[in-house]
């Protein structure tokens, strides 16, 4: 389907009532055309879409027992974009959660020794040995190592990097 | 509390969901933004925030005031409300350099005296709000935004958590309009600011603080240790430091926004592909350079009085943008810089017009390296240093701090800025489609990426000083 407009020879009904040239070449055989019906026999007003047809039942009844929610309005899609971005959101913060759970451990250790600094970083280290059985802080781990190893790297010569502190 | 940290992200999750729950009630929404901008501002120093009301209230003040003022008035309370912000801004920013510089200029003339000097701490993003300030101020005045409707407004232009302590500058006829209806979250939105700010993560925490760390501190710290290749290696890796420093907080700012349902101007626009300087002035810092012209060069003359007053204008504009990053003679030297070359090149298309003289390449290459001159003068603490790193840049000997890596990301750093233009806009695109699961996973797999490369802690941003 294609947004272009019919062109203007074309009739606007939807089954053309002229014969159009074939395409195609004339059969060897030579087929001979029966008489087609007569030009008075034909009736524009009919519609094949309106031929009465039979409608699946299972369907009708889903249809009677879940009947289908109106379109959405403009306030109903700003909803129904706004759980998708939370449901992102969420998704990220998860995501996070698992595979990079040392982060908040590292964060408590940065902080003055309180009430709240020691329950995190009790909570956030029995988090981290938990989801380290299972092997998911590897990719961290893998990535990490791999960029240390980047920051390790010399040129041809040149002295390698001290030792860090 | 810094964007990419933790800390900030649970703050950022918490006012996320609860401002988008308050969706209905716009007045709730924008009194609960209000409060949690507050409570953003008070982990720096809370005693500011009774500055940034001051100042909201001020401003709020003085445009209702111009706004029922016949003519004649007019001009007196926006020459005031201006004053008034620049009082503040001059106070904070610029008391101790004015009074020091008096303090050497009456000894010289054996006038010495024992100035009142203070040792005033300087609130984080006074020069963004007071500019903000002064925007809403003349924009009422020149009748280019009407007035606020309250003062809830004004304070959230001024404090919004997003752009307050390093921008951009979002001017009151940008963002008052926002705040009128109850914002929307489109999936563009939402998609182009979860990008937005996981570049910006990037561009911080990786390219900008490795950088920093590993190369232009320590050259800049002390460049006669260095050989003429690390010291150059070390101004090229600033230019793509403060690029990636500034540029990521104003890609997170724009990014935070656009997820609370506003959206801000674009501030940086691929700035170390233009090839001329007033090119990279449409290029950098878009919200500070437009508000230099509209603010400044327009009122002072502008063009319109012929070729020498636009160069004296343009010289004295550049030359108060430096010294708006700054009070610090290198920062107006730098403006300086800026200024004397912008009148070259004006002097340059009035001698030869619109022709082409210069082949692109070479405009890029020769305005990257006068952008580079002037970063040395901007990021030397003094003229002692920044006259070192330029001697020192003749200097034979071993790379030692340059390494693999670094020139890796000084590299990256500038090819990014031949990426196509708006790519960021045109991954959201594509991504906007993707089931919410999908696209939370890739942007928490981004996260992870980034969190595992970047060092412990974060830096300051670069443009907090400002």
């Amino acid at each position: 389907m294609t947004d272009d407009r019919d062109p203007p020879e074309i009739p606007l009904e939807p089954f053309p009532v002229y014969r159009q040239e074939s395409p195609f070449p004339p059969l060897d055989d030579g087929l001979t055309a029966g008489p087609g019906d007569p030009w008075s026999d034909r009736n524009q007003n009919v519609d094949a879409h309106d031929l009465p047809t039979r409608e699946n039942r299972l369907l009708a009844l889903g249809r009677f027992a879940f009947p289908p929610d109106p379109p959405l309005d403009d306030e109903g899609l700003a909803a129904r974009d706004r759980r998708w971005a939370g449901r992102t959101i969420l998704v990220s913060a998860a995501f996070l959660l698992v595979f990079n759970a040392v982060s908040p451990l590292n964060w408590s250790r940065q902080q003055a020794p309180s009430w709240l600094q020691g329950t995190i970083q009790q909570i956030s280290g029995v988090w981290v040995g938990q989801l380290a059985v299972f092997g998911v802080d590897m990719p961290r781990q893998g990535v990490r190592e791999a960029w240390m190893a980047a920051r390790e790297m010399r040129f041809a010569g040149q002295e390698p990097a001290p030792p860090a502190p | 509390m810094l964007f990419p940290t933790l800390v900030f992200g649970v703050f950022f999750l918490f006012v996320y969901f609860t401002a988008w729950s308050l969706d209905r009630e716009n007045g709730r929404r924008k009194l609960f933004l209000l409060l949690a901008s507050w409570f953003f501002y008070a982990q720096w120093d809370w005693r500011f925030v009774a500055l940034l009301i001051a100042s909201a209230v001020l401003n709020w003040g003085v445009g209702a005031l111009i706004a029922r003022q016949p003519g004649a008035k007019k001009a007196w309370l926006v020459g005031l409300g201006v004053a008034a912000n620049l009082l503040i801004l001059g106070f904070f920013k610029y008391y101790g350099f004015f009074i020091e510089q008096a303090g050497d200029l009456l000894m010289r003339f054996g006038w010495e005296r024992d100035l009142p000097l203070l040792q005033i701490v300087l609130p984080v993003g006074i020069s963004f709000f007071t500019f903000q300030g002064i925007s809403y101020v003349v924009d009422v005045h020149r009748g280019k935004t009407p007035p606020a409707k309250n003062l809830l407004d004004v304070m959230l232009l001024m404090s919004f958590f997003p752009h307050l302590v390093a921008g951009p500058i979002v001017r009151a006829s940008d963002l008052l309009p926002q705040f009128d209806r109850a914002p929307r979250l489109t999936r563009e939105m939402a998609t182009y600011g979860l990008l937005l700010i996981v570049w910006g993560l990037f561009k911080k925490t990786v390219i900008a603080s490795e950088l920093s760390v590993s190369l232009v501190d320590p050259v800049f710290f002390d460049p006669s240790a260095y050989s003429g290749f690390d010291i150059a290696a070390a101004t090229y890796g600033y230019a793509v430091q403060i690029y990636c420093d500034f540029s990521a907080y104003s890609d997170m700012a724009i990014g935070l926004a656009a997820l609370l349902g506003y959206s801000f101007p674009r501030n940086f626009d691929q700035p170390y592909r233009a090839s001329s300087l007033q090119s990279f002035w449409r290029r950098w810092h878009i919200s500070l350079s437009s508000w230099l012209r509209d603010y400044l060069y327009v009122p002072l003359g502008g063009g319109r009085k012929g070729l020498a007053s636009s160069c004296v204008n343009v010289f004295i504009t550049m030359l108060l943008g430096g010294l708006w990053h700054g009070a610090a003679w290198t920062f107006l030297a730098w403006g300086a810089l800026h200024g004397g070359v912008q009148v070259i090149e004006r002097l340059g298309r009035a001698a030869f017009g619109d022709r082409k003289v210069v082949p692109t390449v070479i405009g890029v290459l020769v305005t990257f390296h006068v952008v580079c001159l002037g970063w040395i003068l901007f990021r030397a603490e003094n003229f002692d240093l920044a006259m070192a790193m330029l001697q020192g840049l003749g200097r034979v000997g071993p790379v030692t701090a340059l390494t693999p890596l670094l020139l890796t990301l000084i590299v990256g750093g500038l090819a990014m800025h031949w990426l196509p233009p708006r790519a960021i806009e045109g991954v959201a695109e594509r991504l906007k489609a993707a089931p919410s699961v999908t696209l939370g996973l890739l942007i928490g797999a981004a996260i992870l990426l980034v969190e595992a490369v970047r060092p412990e802690g974060v830096a300051p941003f670069i443009y907090f000083q400002f």
